[in-house]
């Protein structure tokens, strides 16, 4: 440094280029050889393949158009159920199938709002206010004041800061769990979870862990696991966000998630939950509140609540609530809530109303709860069936206490439980799966739902229905069962098709 | 750069670098901290040089080479977070006129650091030590490459 003058002239520095060490002349020539390389480079995309014209003839050649949509074989399951039923008038406490009336043990209706005449009156009123549709999505001409009302009423209702409201209840979780949860981060999932939650989780593009159904020390495992990745790679670690997603009732096994646990594993692990109440809300609690209120936890111990108005409530549509700052993320990264048009009016409209009718009375709720235990006692007594499902949860599921090996023959035989009950007046439904695409599928069973509005009688003849129903049913495959049980089912075909 | 309007580009760091007038304003920013060192007294002209192209070259690579992600919230799914800002400009293209320009600028710095410093060698080894830092890590090769699990995550 003490060579270095502190100033210089032109002449000594052009002396200074032709004393330059030789060195150094060596790496500016390289440095010069090297922009001019960069320059007369041609641009490229890295790692992507260039194919030659060959390849691309055979690629041409090999391309067979689909169509846009698929054929529908004539035999499609679905076809078929829409042929064999027919329905007509409200979908309420009784339904009529093919002109009979039925007691609906089918509908997610628990609270029986279906029909009811206030919510109609309030529906029609605000349909002369508004009109039918809302013509644009929330954030786009489409927010009117029954939709801030109605969040209002929710988040008060929940105890929350803050509720936003989707228009279609099974966008609600499938949006909510990529807003926050993105590539990278990790997710611990129940292998129960509905449908809804299945496809929000691929949507998020998130490592998911599958943990066993409602087993906790499943859970811990897989945190502990979790934990000991992370200390190995703090760094990671830190961008990692990491969530539990349950169900609060699930639908398909009618259980209730551990939450009093699930939030003790949340502080000591150092995660965030997700809880999902379709089924939950307006059906658990003291006031219908949900999981959280039937464990007596604070919700804000739970990051997200997301439920339905489809079910309890009867409108349409789904809400979050939580606070404030985690809700208003959704606002413009919730993709059904910024790319649906909202609820039409009049539906927010009759939610608000369901909300009034549910805090005015909390009875429905006692009463839904002594028909599930009542339902849940009569039907374990019976041998011929397995019944799966909290005594106090609506929803049950009737398995074969016997079940075949083939998964169709299962179904046939409870569809044709189904269609006895059916003929005696009792409506019953068979649960559907897309089941190439579920997670983790269960048997087949039969989904039965209980109602707040079932007398005493009615679940006398629901129970009895069943139990011939099954006995039926199984003499006449027993009876045919040394032959084959393909014939058993063509037989039971038959019968049905004659006796339509 | 219209983040999250319709029609636009989901991550405008894709494209910042190709606006009107950033590449001069890019060059009168380093000339501008140039004349603020060289206007302090105990700075000689060679030393005042030197630490322009330091303190370039430092910044650049911080910028460039070692903060990933994006200042904003994209809606891209979070594809951006694990790629540097050099490896986002123009969609991860190579040799664009962009990455050209970036690439020329630390170059030319160098060599009017190493005549105004009339080629010492101490400051050839700073000179040529940012400079390092700046020209590897923009070769096609080193696209997505992280050395030694360096700023993985």
């Amino acid at each position: 440094m003490a060579i270095i003058p502190a100033t210089w002239d032109m002449y000594d520095l052009i002396q200074g280029v032709l004393q330059a060490p030789w060195y150094h002349i060596v790496f500016e020539v390289a440095l010069v050889f090297l922009i001019l390389k960069i320059y007369i480079s041609q641009s490229f995309t890295p790692d992507k393949t260039l194919l030659t014209e060959k390849e691309k003839d055979i690629l041409v050649e090999e391309w067979q158009p689909e169509p846009l949509a698929p054929d529908v074989p004539d035999d499609h399951p679905i076809l078929q159920s829409m042929e064999k039923y027919c329905i007509e008038g409200l979908n309420g406490k009784y339904i009529k199938v093919n002109g009979k009336l039925c007691i609906n043990m089918a509908t997610f209706n628990f609270l029986g709002m279906v029909g009811k005449k206030e919510l109609e009156e309030r529906a029609v009123k605000a349909l002369r206010v508004y009109g039918v549709g809302s013509c644009g999505p929330r954030g786009f001409y489409g927010t009117m004041d029954v939709h801030l009302e109605l969040e209002d009423e929710l988040a008060k209702f929940m105890n929350c800061e803050e509720a936003i409201l989707y228009s279609y209840g099974f966008a609600t979780i499938a949006s909510a769990i990529p807003a926050y949860s993105k590539r990278g981060d990790i997710i611990f999932a129940d292998e129960n979870v509905g449908f809804a939650i299945q496809k929000g989780l691929i949507a998020s593009r998130s490592h998911i862990k599958w943990f066993r159904h409602n087993d906790m020390e499943h859970l811990e495992s897989l945190l502990i696991e979790q934990s000991k990745v992370d200390k190995k790679n703090p760094k990671k670690a830190k961008v990692t966000r990491r969530f539990i997603v349950v169900e609060g009732l699930y639908l398909n096994t009618g259980k209730i998630c551990p939450l009093p646990k699930l939030v003790e594993l949340k502080w000591k692990y150092k995660v965030r939950i997700f809880l999902e109440e379709t089924m939950s809300f307006g059906v658990l609690g003291d006031t219908g509140r949900g999981v959280t209120e039937h464990f007596d936890i604070n919700p804000d111990q739970i990051d997200l609540i997301a439920g339905s108005l489809e079910n309890a409530i009867a409108s349409v549509g789904g809400f979050c609530c939580g606070k404030k700052f985690i809700i208003d993320h959704q606002r413009l990264s919730g993709l059904g809530y910024c790319f649906s048009a909202s609820q039409p009016p009049m539906l927010a409209a009759a939610a608000i109303e369901s909300l009034h009718i549910l805090k005015e009375q909390p009875r429905l709720l006692v009463d839904l709860r002594e028909n599930c235990e009542k339902v849940h006692e009569k039907l374990s007594n019976l041998s011929s069936i397995k019944i799966f499902g909290d005594a106090i949860s609506p929803i049950k599921h009737l398995y074969l206490t016997e079940p075949a090996s083939d998964r169709e023959f299962d179904l046939r035989t409870l569809e044709n439980v189904v269609d006895y009950a059916m003929n005696e007046g009792v409506a019953l439904t068979v649960a559907r799966y897309l089941d190439p695409e579920e997670n983790n599928l269960m048997p087949p069973s039969i989904r039965l739902t209980v109602n707040c509005d079932l007398t005493d009688e009615e679940i006398n003849k629901v129970v009895q229905v069943i139990s011939s129903g099954f006995r039926e049913v199984l003499k006449k495959l027993s009876s045919v069962d040394m032959s084959s049980p393909l014939d058993s089912v063509e037989q039971g075909d038959g019968e049905q098709r004659a006796s339509r | 750069m219209n983040v999250g309007v319709a029609h636009s580009d989901s991550n405008p760091t894709h494209s910042y670098f190709n606006s009107k007038g950033i590449w001069l304003t890019y060059i009168l920013l380093v000339f501008g901290v140039h004349l603020l060192l060289l206007s302090v007294p105990f700075f000689s002209v060679a030393v005042a040089w030197t630490l322009t192209n330091v303190l370039h070259d430092v910044c650049m690579f911080v910028m460039l080479h070692v903060t990933k992600g994006t200042p904003w919230e994209t809606s891209d799914q979070g594809t951006s977070r694990t790629e540097t800002q050099w490896e986002q400009i123009d969609y991860g293209k190579q040799f664009t006129a962009t990455k050209k320009f970036l690439t020329t600028v630390p170059v030319v710095l160098f060599f009017l650091a190493s005549f105004y410093s009339r080629y010492d060698k101490y400051h050839f080894v700073v000179n040529a030590g940012v400079l390092a830092l700046n020209l590897i890590p923009k070769l096609p090769q080193f696209h997505k490459v992280r050395l030694f699990g360096i700023n993985k995550y």
